[in-house]
């Protein structure tokens, strides 16, 4: 088992540099998942810790051994591919053992961790037919049976699910987790799908064009993002961000005007940083946290665009001015389109950002 | 609907009648041919005057033997090197590679009467570049075509340039067709780039290369052009005659149409049997 610990990483493409320094550290055991927008760098990244890309500047190491110039093979990493990536004209079997025998493991021993592997991820019945004939589901348990018999110290995924249905995906997810608990060893898995991230990791990387944004506990990001761009990738649906400007600040706390919402104010206390009076801000504030008229700090009028009503939870889509809010709330579920009630945002349960999207704490 | 299929039969009706006059009758007709002795007039029906020289006939046994002699020695050699073209077309560190992908396929284009000059002068005994290449590291010059074997090498070397960047592009296709990520799972699993070759490549490649093996074997069954152009029909001495020369020899020289027939039978035959032996060997596992 091991840690992986990224200092510095940068990769370019020719001249264009699409990962910028990135420095990242995975705790031995743990489960960090790379999570951002497609392009932002994730899939390098993980090809740079596999081996399979080279690093352009700055340390990867695994283990506490620098790995920059050592093989892909002799990283003690095991990969599982989106495409999954069996190979095509070998039975279940023969992709579990084809690393082992092309490398003249024992026979014996070889047999065994196929065996286990097969086990843990119950494809005992599989294990003759060909690629071809198996679901998408059954594929990935393959892909990841493969890994599993590396006896890898750091499993990788890139984006393992994602080509599978909903209802499978959530199957998988949890047997990835399992698997994690079973196994014990460092994982490292991409993802763009932000449900994913908060339910499989220990901790969470946000990457934004090939930027760390913010490292964390998944309800850390959830709860106190270091910007905008944080605030509004973790959490579903969206949070939402009312432009506003500062109309006043004192010593410890800041008045800011919701500019599309009739000049509603709220005061926002403060203890880190003050902006200048004038200046524009947001604010940003979870679907959960509008409160009923009246319970909070700031009232604002709103009118329902549409009511999507999903059982456990109900959303109302309100168009108030300019800005679409998404609104979820228990009482959500009277509402209809069409309308006209007043929300209420509390101070606490509301983020502060600058107009570059800085986090104003 | 029934009028529908009327109307499109209508309009495909002279394609039909074209096609049943100069493709399925002369097919029929030759079978036919092949059952009658055609040195008479009239013509009249012995079924084994052709057939039964045939099976006793020096000369036919000679074309066969060369024809598939250069069928075992020329097909390998040929889908071997077009392999190694198209992983070398594929590779990435090739610069323009779309100039090598041209310069592959070229030789199919240029004409058979033009290409077999060009090595009837290549391989010439005085002037040929050939023979002025073997003298200048010390070797002897060598009289291609007074001798059987050196004959048989040009044909075979001039089969090899013509059709291996054709059966490369065709192999290089497949070859891009091979997902990347497989290569990368195999680096992982520590499978070194010439066992990936082996036990990746090569068996995914099948379908494309028994394709391959299956026009040229069908090709060269019917190999004509370079022994009658290069090696002068056939010789030294039919020493290179092929199927496709003896027939054309019974055929249009002798005018012997029953007997030509029969080769010609004879030869599509062979090639069929052979590509069916050759599928069934490399065929699929269940
Ligand atoms: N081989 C390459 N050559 C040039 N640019 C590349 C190459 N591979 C990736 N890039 C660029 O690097 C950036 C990051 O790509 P990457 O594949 O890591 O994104 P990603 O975060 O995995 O996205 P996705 O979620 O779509 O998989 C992109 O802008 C991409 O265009
Ligand atoms: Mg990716």
């Amino acid at each position: 088992m091991a840690a992986v610990t990224l200092t510095n990483v940068i990769k370019r493409f020719g001249n264009f540099e699409v990962v910028h320094g990135a420095n990242i550290d995975v705790a031995d055991g743990e489960f960090v998942v790379f999570v951002g927008p497609s392009g932002c760098g994730k899939s390098t990244l993980l090809r740079m810790i596999a081996g399979l890309e080279d690093i352009s500047g700055g340390d990867i190491a695994i283990g506490g051994k620098v790995m920059n110039d050592v093989e892909a093979a002799d990283r003690g990493i095991a990969m599982v591919f989106q495409s999954y990536a069996l190979y095509p004209h070998m039975t279940v079997e023969q992709n579990l053992s084809f690393g082992l025998r092309m490398n003249g493991n024992p026979k014996a021993d070889t047999e065994r961790r196929v065996k286990r592997a097969a086990e843990i991820l119950r494809i005992d019945e599989l294990m003759q037919r060909r690629p071809k004939q198996l679901s998408g589901g059954q594929r990935q348990r393959v892909a990841i049976g493969r890994a599993i018999v590396r006896e890898p110290q750091v499993f990788l995924f890139d984006e393992p699910l994602s080509n599978l249905d909903a209802e499978l995906r959530v199957q998988m997810r949890v047997e990835i987790s399992r698997l994690h608990k079973e196994l014990g060893v460092t994982m490292i898995y991409v993802t763009h799908d932000q449900t994913e991230a908060m339910t499989l990791a220990d901790r969470i990387v946000v990457l934004k064009a090939g930027n760390v944004e913010q490292i964390g506990a998944p309800l850390d990001l959830y709860d106190d993002p270091a910007n905008r761009f944080v605030a509004g990738f973790i959490g579903s649906p969206k949070m939402n961000f009312l432009k506003a400007n500062v109309v006043e600040t004192s010593n410890s706390a800041a008045i800011i005007e919701l500019v599309n919402h009739g000049g509603a104010r709220l005061r926002k206390p403060l203890s880190e940083a003050f902006p200048a009076v004038g200046a524009e801000v947001v604010l940003g504030v979870r679907p959960e946290h509008f409160f009923e008229a009246g319970e909070g700090d700031c009232d604002i009028p709103v009118k329902a665009d549409v009511a999507e009503h999903l059982g456990s939870v109900s959303y109302v889509y309100a168009n108030a001015g300019p800005e679409e809010l998404i609104i979820e709330r228990e009482a959500s579920r009277q509402r209809a389109s069409g309308d006209h009630f007043t929300v209420s945002i509390k101070a606490e349960r509301a983020l502060l950002f600058d107009k570059a999207g800085a986090r104003i704490r | 609907m029934r009028t529908q299929n009327a109307t499109a039969y209508r309009f495909l009706t002279p394609y039909l009648l074209v096609f049943a006059i100069f493709w399925i009758w002369p097919i029929i007709s030759s079978f036919l041919i092949s059952f009658q002795a055609t040195r008479t007039v009239p013509w009249r029906f012995a079924p084994t005057f052709n057939w039964g020289r045939l099976v006793g006939d020096p000369a036919f046994y000679n074309a066969l033997k060369n024809t598939l002699l250069i069928l075992v020695i020329q097909v390998p050699v040929m889908i071997a090197l077009a392999i190694v073209m198209a992983v070398l077309l594929n590779s990435p560190l090739l610069k323009a590679r779309g100039l090598y992908r041209f310069a592959f396929f070229a030789p199919v284009v240029v004409g058979e009467v033009a290409y077999s000059a060009v090595f009837r002068l290549m391989f010439s005994l005085d002037f040929g570049i050939i023979n002025k290449l073997l003298e200048s590291v010390g070797l002897e010059k060598i009289d291609w075509f007074s001798n059987v074997t050196p004959a048989m090498a040009v044909i075979m070397i001039a089969v090899t340039w013509r059709w291996a960047g054709y059966n490369a592009i065709i192999i290089l296709a497949g070859l891009q067709s091979i997902p990347e990520d497989v290569y990368e799972a195999a680096t992982l699993d520590r499978v070194s780039k010439l066992k990936q070759f082996f036990y990746i490549t090569l068996p995914l490649l099948k379908p494309v290369i028994v394709f391959c093996a299956v026009l040229s074997i069908i090709g060269t069954m019917q190999l004509f052009t370079e022994p009658f152009l290069i090696t002068e029909r056939g010789g030294p001495g039919g020493g290179t005659e092929t199927l496709g020369l003896l027939l054309y020899r019974q055929g249009f020289r002798s005018l012997n149409f029953g007997y030509a027939s029969a080769v010609a039978y004879t030869m599509a035959g062979l090639a069929i049997a052979i590509t069916l032996v050759q599928l069934w060997l490399t065929r699929e596992p269940k």
